[in-house]
């Protein structure tokens, strides 16, 4: 939908789409930390926010700007370290797991065939990686769960999850930071203050960030 | 300084809002319209920023002890002041010590805005002081003004210089102005025919999150969506069929196929929307939808 120039380069185009005028959805599958990062360093004219999401970056202009020139060639300028993996902070983070804090433990473990000890031994054998935070504030889309730990997302939404509850929906796992609905199956809670508007780094974990659960 | 006596429906602390902020999970937020809060600070003196108040259908009835200049743009609301004399829309007033402001209830439209002279003192939370209700934070402690709260305000910007002004009036035409959204594909042609066709009604479930609509059902391939980067004004359409047009204060980023998306120039409208209002959308393309976008934020000087 954007004009096109001929003699431009149009190399990875394809997956370019507009939201609204404003807001550019530009697919970048495993580069998308990279490209965030690398967008994140230039000092872009006319962008107002860039929201990396699952597999794509949104690029947000201001009121009334087309896309710069400058911008459309850092969507396409070759990164240096594609997967963008190895950059970020580590974190270990406690968890209680099952119990009234993760209501749903026992049910995913069944469904996957395995004792509430080997679902959590397995959910905190791995690294996971921040892709990036949405749904709420400070909340961390973890990538990096096992296939055999994976579950689609609860039929009817729960009215209040509790702040720090730790969740599996679809490929990930993630925490929610504030009280609110939740359709995710709650395996766990955590104690660390995820989100605080007052703190001078407001989100906990960021995207890139590598997280690892501890059973406490 | 504000007391009040009697909170409306929602009153919200609002300025221009926090963006830049969405890869923490934060929308950018601040008034549904900029250009009416905009207009109202100009006729208090204020810079264009400062935070003023955002009233929707049903308003509060505050006390000025110490006086005060206002301003109120938007949606004209029945509104008195303490000797029974009806509030006007788009004017500076200024208030006697101890005199009070009922804004009672909305007639066409939803939303108004009311600035103060010096702006509400709330603290900045992450760079404005908007109110963000879905984390509690932002504006008066994170939470609609109740009755017993007192409010500051700051320190003036400039002279106050009476006068009457308002923002660009929305154009008369019908419709919401949308440009093709990113998984139009996904639609088959009688999806598109109803959405594009047909009225849409807002629902009572609606917020500054989304508006929720209701009508002829959009069907839609059901295809594993990853979670994409979305807006105000994305137009999500859900499994079941019925849209979601996202909000000033919604989610940064969605999992449901967008359709369309409000151009910007037109958030405005979504302002004014209430439920039960009927909404129909109309397409434009990109480059009108800038074009429509980059005209300056002018205010009207009135007479």
């Amino acid at each position: 939908m954007g004009k096109q120039t001929i003699g431009q380069p149009v190399a990875g185009q394809a997956g370019w789409r507009w939201v609204t005028e404003r807001g550019l959805r530009v697919a970048t599958g495993e580069t998308t930390l990279a490209r965030y990062r690398l967008l994140v360093s230039r000092a872009l004219p006319d962008v107002e926010d860039i929201v990396p999401a699952d597999d794509s970056l949104l690029l947000v202009l201001k009121r009334g700007a087309a896309l710069p020139p400058s911008v459309r060639a850092a969507l396409i300028e070759p990164l240096d370290e594609p997967s963008g993996a190895a950059s970020g902070t580590r974190h270990e983070i406690a968890v209680d797991y099952g119990g009234a804090a993760g209501p749903d433990l026992n049910a995913l473990a069944r469904q996957a065939g395995m004792s509430e000890a080997t679902y959590i031994e397995r959910h905190a054998a791995t690294e996971y990686t921040v892709a990036f935070l949405g749904f709420q504030p400070g909340f961390p889309y973890l990538r990096g769960l096992p296939d055999t730990l994976q579950a689609a997302r609860r039929a009817s939404p729960r009215q209040r999850v509790p702040a720090g509850s730790v969740a599996i929906g679809g490929r990930y796992t993630g925490i929610y930071p504030a009280d609110g609905p939740g359709g995710w199956h709650l395996v766990g809670r955590v104690h660390a203050a995820l989100f605080d508007p007052q703190r001078q780094r407001p989100a906990l974990l960021m995207p890139g960030d590598r997280v690892r659960f501890v059973p406490s | 300084m504000i007391e009040v006596l009697q909170a409306g429906l929602c009153d919200l602390v609002m300025d221009l809002g926090r963006p830049g902020r969405a890869a923490l999970g934060v929308p950018a937020g601040g008034a549904a319209d900029r250009a009416a809060l905009a207009a109202a600070n100009r006729l208090v003196g204020n810079d264009p920023s400062a935070a003023g108040l955002e009233i929707i259908l049903s308003g509060p009835r505050l006390r000025f002890p110490s006086g005060g200049v206002v301003a109120l743009t938007g949606a004209r609301f029945d509104a008195v002041r303490s000797s029974g004399v009806p509030v006007a829309w788009n004017e500076t007033l200024v208030l006697a010590a101890g005199e009070a402001l009922t804004v009672g209830r909305v007639g066409t439209g939803c939303r108004c805005w009311m600035a103060l002279r010096g702006g509400l003192a709330s603290p900045l939370v992450m760079g404005s002081r908007s109110t963000f209700l879905p984390a509690g934070f932002g504006g008066h402690r994170g939470r609609p003004l109740q009755a017993g709260d007192r409010q500051r305000c700051g320190a003036p910007a400039a002279e106050v210089k009476l006068g009457r002004a308002m923002p660009p009036a929305s154009e008369a035409e019908e419709g919401l102005r949308v440009v093709a959204g990113p998984q139009i594909g996904q639609f088959d042609d009688r999806g598109l025919a109803r959405f594009f066709g047909t009225d849409y009604r807002v629902q009572p479930a609606s917020d500054r999150r989304g508006l929720r609509l209701a009508g002829a059902r959009i069907g839609h391939r059901r295809v594993e969506l990853p979670s994409q980067g979305v807006l105000p004004g994305a137009v999500q359409v859900p499994p079941d069929g019925q849209p979601i047009i996202l909000g000033w204060d919604g989610p940064v980023t969605g999992g449901y196929p967008v359709i369309a998306g409000v151009i910007a120039a037109d958030l405005p409208k979504l302002a004014q929307l209430k439920p039960g209002d009927a909404v129909r959308f109309v397409t434009v393309e990109i480059e009108m939808a800038r074009a429509l976008a980059a005209a300056p934020l002018e205010i009207r000087e009135l007479g």
